[in-house]
C-alpha cells in the first residue's frame, strides 16, 4: 500500500510496516449484553467482506447487511462499517461489523473471520499499528508499550487459566505424545545410519493413529461448549468476618455459604457458578486470612492463596468500620500473591456512615476501590458493572474465555496437521513431508503449551537412543 | 623482526575453517596470508577421515555454492561416496564420502598454492597486536610482526588443549602437535566468557591385523553421487568399501570394570563432549540395556593399511583399549598403532559474536571454527568462508555479508551460534532448519551461487555452468507445463507400470502427472521425449533431480518461501548499537537484561533470543519508532 510509511535500508526502499497478516478480535466485552462488535484490520479486508457480505460496503457508511458462513447461512445481521486506510483506526484499511453480541453468536463470526483469511489479533494489536502507522501521537510510544505489556501479560494469565485442571492435563498428553512421535520421525531423518528407521516401522502409524484420535475427542468436547463457558474467576479475599460469605450470597441471590459472626466459619473454599447478564462468573468464597494454629483452617488458607493465584480479579473485602484500616490493608495485601488485579471494597457501609472511608494505597497493589454493604445491597449493582469491565478489559482479548478459544482454534490446527502428517506416511511413505506437518502441528500446539525448540527435541532423541557412530 | 607487507587478511590456521577462510578472503580481492603451524598439516583430517552425512553434506554443498573448496577437494579424495536418506525424500538426503588423507590435503594444498592473492606461512602465530579495541596483526612465536587490518582466528581444539590418555594427561592440540597457550590467555583477557569443551577420537587400527571375513562390506552408492556441482565420476580415485563391525557383551564389561581408570568419570574431564558422539564408554553406562553397538571399519587411504574404527572413541588407559578391541569381531588380533585420545579446549562464548562472525571486544578481529564452540568439518569450514569473506569485506569497507536462517544451513548455525550459544561442541542436524524442505542439497546452487558470484567468490568456470544449468531446468520446466500428454498417446504397458492402472484417466500436463510421486521424469522422458541435449552430462544429471523435487514438493515449497518473507521483515530491521534496553518501558527486567546482554544486531535476532517473548518485540518495535528508526 502507497501510503505506508518505507524504511531505507542500504539505498534500498523497503514497505516494512505492511503487516502480512490480517488481524481480527472482539471489540466489546463477551456477554449477552446489547451489541457485540468485531473489528478487523489489514490488507485482506475488502477479500474478507466479500466472503462475509457478499460486497465491499461503501466506505464511512453504515450498511445492513447479514454476515453470512461458508455455506451462505446467516450467523447474524447487523451493521458492517468500512473505513478504507489510511482514514481508519489503524491506518490500515478496516471492516467493523456490528452484530448481536452473545458469546456464541461472536465466536461464530470470529471463526467465519478467521477462516476468510484473518488471525486473531494479539493483545494491543490494533493500537499498535495505528502508533506504527503514524496514527497516534509520538509522544505515546510508552504507553503504546506499558499497553502491550499489561495485556500481554493479562492474556498470559487468561491462557494459563484457560489450562486447568482437565483441559489442561489433556493438552499436555498431547504434547507429550506428539513430541515422541516426532523424536521417532526426527531421529530416523537425522540419524539414518543409526538402525533406528521408524519410518518403515508400522508402530509408527499406530502411534499417529493414537495422537490423532485423542485430538479428535478432546476437540469433541471442546464443540459440545465444555471448555468454552467457563467464564471470569472472581475470588473473595479478606480478613475473617468481613462479611465474604455475605457478599458472595448476595451476588448469588441465595445461601451459598454458612454465614455466622464467628470468625472463621468458612474453612475451605466455596465455589459458586454465577451469571451477570450472559457473563458465566466463578466466584470463590476463601477462608480468611489469619494467623491460624488450626490445621483444617491453615489448609483453607492455602487453598485460598492458591485460587487468588489463578483469579481474574481478587475482591479484597475491609470491613468499614473496623479501626486500623491502613496497617489491616497492608497485612491483607501482603498475603495476596503478586501481579493478581486486586479490587478493594469496603463493606458494611450501612454501620460506616455516609462517606466512604478512604485508605491511601501506597504499594500500587490495588487497581480500583468499590463500597458496598452486602447485607443491604448497597452499592452491589456497581460491583457486579465493575465485575463486566473486569471480564472485557482491553477490548476483550485477555479474557479466559477468548483465551479458551484461541486453544480451540489452535488444537483444530493441529489436527488438520496431524491428519496430513499420516496421510504423508500411510499414502506416500514420504517421512520428511510427514515430518513436515508434524513440526507444523507442534507450532500450532506451541501457541497454547509455549514452542518445542529443536534443541530440546534433540536432546529427547539423544537420551532415547543411543546416537554415534 | 616486521614483516614487510601489511596484509588485508591474515588467518590463523589451516585446518578446515582457515583453509577457507583464507579463500574466501583472496577471491573476494583481499591480499592474505596463512598462518599454521606446519604447512604439511593444511587440510588435514583430524578426526575420521569423512566429510558430509545428514545437515552436514548440506553445508558442504552450500560451500561449494559460494566457491569453496571442501566438496571439490573431496571428490578428488573420495574413496567411497554415499547418499544418505535415500529412501526418505530429496530434501533430506545427504552426500557422504570417505576420504583418503593424504589425497584430501593435497587438494586442499593445491588449491591454497594456486590462489592469486593467498600466501602461506609457517609459524605459530603467539599474540595479536591490538590497539583500542582494534586488532592490528599477529606476532609470531619467533617475534615476527605481521601487520594486517583484519584478523582471522581459526584455532580449532589448539587453544588450551590437553590430552587425555587414560589417567595421564598433558597439553597438546593435537596429537603430536604443541597448543597455543600464549594466545589463550591474551584472549581470554578481552573476551572473559570462555567454555570447555571435550572431543574424542578411537585407537586407529592396523588393517592388516583385521580379519574381515564375515565382516558387512558397505560399498560406494550407485549411481555413485558427487561432491561438487562441478564434480566428476572422473576425478574420484578408487573406489573401497568400510566395513562394519559390532562391539558385544564382552567389550562392555572390560569397559565397566575399567571406569575408574576412565578420566570421563574420575572427574578429569570437565569438558561437555557431545551427544550425538558419545565416547565407547559413555555409551556403555548410559545405555547399559545395549549388549552391541555398531563400529564402522573407515580406511584412512588407498596407500595406507590404517583404519579408523568409527564408534569406539576413548579416553581409557591404553591397555585397556587393547583389550577391548580384541573382544571385537575381526579384531581379535588387531595392532592398534595410535591410541585412541580424549582432548579438551577452550572455546569462546559464540554469543560475544556479530553476526559477521566478527567479535564484539576486538574489532577487525574474527573467529571461526571449533573456538566457537562447533564440532565438524563442515561446520569449520562453513564458518571459515564467512568469517574470511566478512574479513576481506571490512578490510575493503563494504557491509558484511549476514547468511539468513532462511536462505542456508550456514545462516541456521551462525545464527544458532551468536543467538543462543551452545553448551555442548554443536553440529548440524537437519531438524535444526525451520525450512528443511527449501534447504536442500540440490538447490545449494540456485540458493547461494549469485550471491558467491557478487561477492567474487565464484569464478568463471562455475558461473558459466551455473548459468547452463538454470538455463536447461527453465526450459524443461515451460516444455513440461506446456505439454499435454492425451490418454491415447500413453501405451498401455507403461501405464501399468508406471502408474499401476490400465490407462491414463483424461488429458493431463506433463508437469502435472510429474507430481505423482510414483512418476519420474525418466518414466515421462518416455512419453514426450528427452530435454534437449544441455552438452554437459553434469547438467542432465542435476536437472532431472531438480524437476523431479520440484513436482514433489510443489505447495509446501510455495508456502515455506511465503512464511520466509513475511520473517525477512524483522531480519532487515536493524536494531541500533546504542540501544538501552534497560531504559525501555514495558519490558521485564528479565528481557531487559537479555536484550543488553545480548545486543541482537536485528529485531529477527532478538525474536529469536530465548526468553525474548512475542510481546517484547512488538514493544521494541514500538520504541523503534519512537526513535525514528523505522523512518
Amino acid at each position: 500500500m502507497e501510503h505506508q510509511p518505507a524504511y531505507r535500508s542500504n539505498g534500498r526502499e523497503v514497505a516494512l510496516l505492511t503487516q502480512p497478516h490480517t488481524i481480527a478480535a472482539a471489540a466489546t466485552p463477551p456477554g449477552r449484553g446489547g451489541i457485540g462488535i468485531v473489528r478487523i484490520s489489514g490488507q485482506q479486508v475488502a477479500q474478507i467482506a466479500h466472503g462475509l457480505l457478499g460486497e465491499l460496503p461503501a466506505p464511512r457508511r453504515a450498511h445492513l447487511a447479514e454476515f453470512r458462513d461458508a455455506a451462505g447461512a446467516p450467523i447474524d445481521r447487523g451493521l458492517a462499517l468500512f473505513f478504507p486506510g489510511p482514514n481508519s483506526y489503524t491506518g490500515e484499511d478496516t471492516l467493523e461489523l456490528q452484530g448481536h453480541g452473545g458469546v456464541a453468536v461472536m465466536n461464530a463470526l470470529l471463526a467465519r473471520v478467521f477462516e476468510l483469511g484473518a488471525r486473531r489479533a494479539q493483545p494491543g494489536e490494533f493500537t499498535q499499528r495505528a502508533y506504527l502507522n503514524g496514527k497516534l501521537d509520538l509522544a505515546q510510544a510508552e504507553a503504546v508499550a506499558d499497553l502491550i505489556d499489561a495485556s500481554s501479560s493479562s492474556a498470559a494469565r487468561a491462557a494459563l487459566r484457560s489450562l486447568e485442571g482437565e483441559f489442561s492435563r489433556r493438552v499436555h498428553e498431547l504434547v507429550e505424545a506428539l513430541t515422541q512421535l516426532r523424536v521417532h520421525v526426527e531421529a530416523a531423518i537425522d540419524f539414518p545410519e543409526e538402525e533406528i528407521d521408524f519410518l518403515a516401522d508400522t508402530a509408527l502409524h499406530a502411534r499417529a493413529a493414537e495422537v490423532s484420535e485423542s485430538l479428535a475427542a478432546l476437540l469433541r468436547e471442546a464443540r459440545q461448549g465444555r471448555v468454552l463457558t467457563e467464564g471470569l474467576t472472581v475470588v473473595i479475599a479478606g480478613a475473617p468476618n468481613a462479611g465474604k460469605s455475605t457478599l458472595l450470597n448476595r451476588l448469588a441471590g441465595y445461601d451459598a455459604a454458612i454465614v455466622t459472626d464467628v470468625p472463621g466459619t468458612t474453612r475451605d473454599l466455596l465455589r459458586e457458578r454465577l451469571d451477570i447478564d450472559g457473563l458465566p462468573l466463578h466466584v470463590i468464597d476463601t477462608a480468611g486470612l489469619r494467623e491460624s494454629h488450626d490445621p483444617i483452617e491453615r489448609e483453607g488458607m492455602r487453598r485460598a492463596t492458591e485460587a487468588m493465584a489463578r483469579a481474574d480479579r481478587v475482591l479484597l473485602l475491609m470491613d468499614a468500620t473496623a479501626a486500623d484500616r491502613k496497617r489491616n490493608l497492608a497485612a491483607q495485601l501482603a498475603r495476596l500473591p503478586a501481579g493478581v488485579p486486586v479490587t478493594l471494597v469496603f463493606n458494611k457501609m450501612d454501620c460506616a456512615g455516609a462517606k466512604p472511608p478512604s485508605v491511601p494505597d501506597t504499594s500500587g497493589a490495588v487497581a480500583s476501590q468499590m463500597a458496598i454493604s452486602a447485607l443491604t445491597g448497597e452499592g452491589i449493582e456497581a460491583l457486579r458493572q465493575h465485575l463486566k469491565e473486569c471480564a472485557g478489559y482491553s477490548g476483550a482479548e485477555a479474557g479466559t474465555l477468548s483465551a479458551r478459544a484461541r486453544h480451540v482454534e489452535a488444537l483444530l490446527r493441529v489436527q488438520e496437521q496431524i491428519d496430513q502428517a499420516r496421510q504423508q506416511l500411510e499414502q506416500r511413505r514420504a517421512g520428511e513431508l510427514m515430518a513436515e506437518h508434524l513440526k507444523r502441528a507442534q507450532e500450532a500446539l506451541g501457541e497454547i503449551t509455549g514452542e518445542v525448540h529443536s534443541d530440546e527435541l534433540l536432546g529427547r532423541i539423544f537420551s532415547s537412543f543411543c546416537i554415534g557412530k | 623482526m616486521r614483516f614487510g607487507t601489511t596484509f588485508d587478511v591474515i588467518v590463523i590456521g589451516g585446518g578446515h575453517a582457515g583453509t577457507e577462510a583464507a579463500l574466501a578472503a583472496a577471491r573476494a580481492g583481499a591480499s592474505t596470508l596463512l598462518l599454521t603451524q606446519s604447512i604439511e598439516q593444511v587440510g588435514a583430517m583430524s578426526c575420521n577421515p569423512a566429510v558430509g552425512g545428514i545437515g552436514k553434506g548440506h553445508l558442504v554443498r552450500e560451500i561449494d555454492a559460494l566457491g569453496g573448496v571442501m566438496a571439490r577437494a573431496t571428490d578428488r579424495a573420495g574413496i567411497q561416496f554415499r547418499t544418505l536418506n535415500a529412501s526418505k525424500g530429496p530434501a533430506v538426503r545427504a552426500t557422504r564420502a570417505q576420504a583418503d588423507r593424504r589425497l584430501y590435503r593435497q587438494a586442499i594444498r593445491g588449491v591454497l598454492e594456486n590462489q592469486p592473492g593467498l600466501q602461506l606461512f609457517q609459524q605459530e602465530a603467539a599474540d595479536l597486536l591490538i590497539e583500542g579495541d582494534r586488532v592490528r596483526g599477529v606476532v609470531t612465536l619467533t617475534g615476527v610482526r605481521i601487520e594486517a587490518r583484519t584478523v582471522v582466528l581459526t584455532v580449532g581444539t589448539f587453544l588450551g588443549g590437553r590430552i587425555h590418555v587414560g589417567l595421564d594427561n598433558y597439553a597438546g592440540g593435537r596429537a603430536g602437535d604443541p597448543p597455543s597457550n600464549r594466545l589463550a590467555e591474551k584472549l581470554r583477557e578481552r573476551m572473559p566468557r570462555v567454555g570447555r569443551l571435550k572431543t574424542g577420537t578411537p585407537p586407529r587400527i592396523d588393517g592388516r591385523s583385521i580379519d574381515y571375513d564375515g565382516l558387512v562390506a558397505q560399498y560406494s552408492d550407485d549411481p555413485r553421487p558427487v561432491f561438487s556441482f562441478l564434480g566428476r565420476h572422473n576425478e574420484h580415485p578408487k573406489q573401497i568399501p568400510c566395513h562394519i563391525t559390532h562391539t558385544n557383551e564382552r567389550t562392555h564389561e572390560l569397559i565397566s570394570e575399567a571406569s575408574d581408570r576412565s578420566p570421563m568419570f574420575t572427574g578429569q574431564i570437565n569438558g561437555v563432549g557431545p551427544r550425538y558422539c558419545p565416547s565407547v564408554e559413555d555409551k556403555v553406562r548410559r545405555f547399559a540395556d545395549r549388549s552391541s553397538h555398531q563400529v564402522f571399519i573407515e580406511p584412512e587411504g588407498l596407500d595406507t593399511h590404517e583404519v579408523y574404527p568409527n564408534g569406539i572413541s576413548t579416553s581409557l588407559p591404553f591397555d585397556v583399549q587393547v583389550a577391548f578391541v580384541r573382544t571385537i569381531r575381526g579384531f581379535e588380533n588387531a595392532h592398534i598403532t595410535r591410541p585412541g585420545y580424549a582432548i579438551e579446549y577452550d572455546y569462546f562464548d559464540p554469543r560475544d559474536l556479530r553476526p559477521s562472525l566478527q567479535t564484539r571486544a576486538v574489532a577487525g578481529l574474527y573467529f571461526a571454527g571449533q573456538i566457537n564452540g562447533t564440532t565438524g568439518y563442515e561446520e569449520a569450514a562453513a564458518q571459515g568462508l564467512v568469517a574470511g569473506l566478512n574479513a576481506a569485506r571490512e578490510a575493503a569497507q563494504l557491509d558484511p555479508w549476514l547468511p539468513a536462517r532462511s536462505g542456508s544451513y550456514i545462516g541456521v548455525l551462525i545464527d544458532d551460534l551468536v543467538t543462543r550459544g551452545t553448551s555442548e561442541p554443536y553440529r548440524m542436524f537437519t531438524s535444526r532448519a525451520e525450512h528443511r524442505l527449501v534447504l536442500r542439497e540440490d538447490n545449494a546452487d540456485t540458493r547461494l551461487t549469485p550471491l558467491g558470484r557478487e561477492f567474487g567468490l565464484v569464478d568463471d568456470e562455475r558461473w558459466r555452468f551455473f548459468e547452463a544449468k538454470q538455463h536447461a531446468i527453465s526450459s524443461e520446466l515451460e516444455r513440461l507445463s506446456t505439454t499435454r500428454i492425451q490418454p491415447a498417446q500413453v501405451p498401455a504397458e507403461w501405464s501399468a507400470r508406471v502408474l499401476q492402472q490400465p490407462a491414463l484417466a483424461r488429458d493431463c500436463l506433463a508437469m502435472e502427472l510429474l507430481k505423482r510421486p510414483e512418476v519420474s521424469h525418466a518414466d515421462l522422458v518416455e512419453l514426450i521425449g528427452d530435454a534437449p541435449d544441455a552438452g554437459d552430462d553434469r547438467i542432465d544429471a542435476q536437472l532431472r533431480r531438480d524437476i523431479e523435487v520440484r513436482a514433489r514438493y510443489s505447495g509446501y515449497v510455495e508456502r515455506a518461501e511465503a512464511e520466509i518473507d513475511r520473517a525477512r521483515r524483522n531480519d532487515t530491521l536493524p536494531l541500533p548499537e546504542d540501544l538501552d534496553y534497560r531504559g525501555l518501558a514495558g519490558l521485564s527486567n528479565e528481557i531487559r537484561q537479555k536484550l543488553h546482554e545480548q545486543r541482537p544486531a536485528t529485531l529477527g535476532q532478538a525474536a529469536r533470543t530465548p526468553g525474548v517473548t512475542p510481546a517484547a518485540v512488538s514493544i521494541l518495535l514500538v520504541h523503534l519508532k519512537r526513535r525514528g528508526a523505522l523512518g
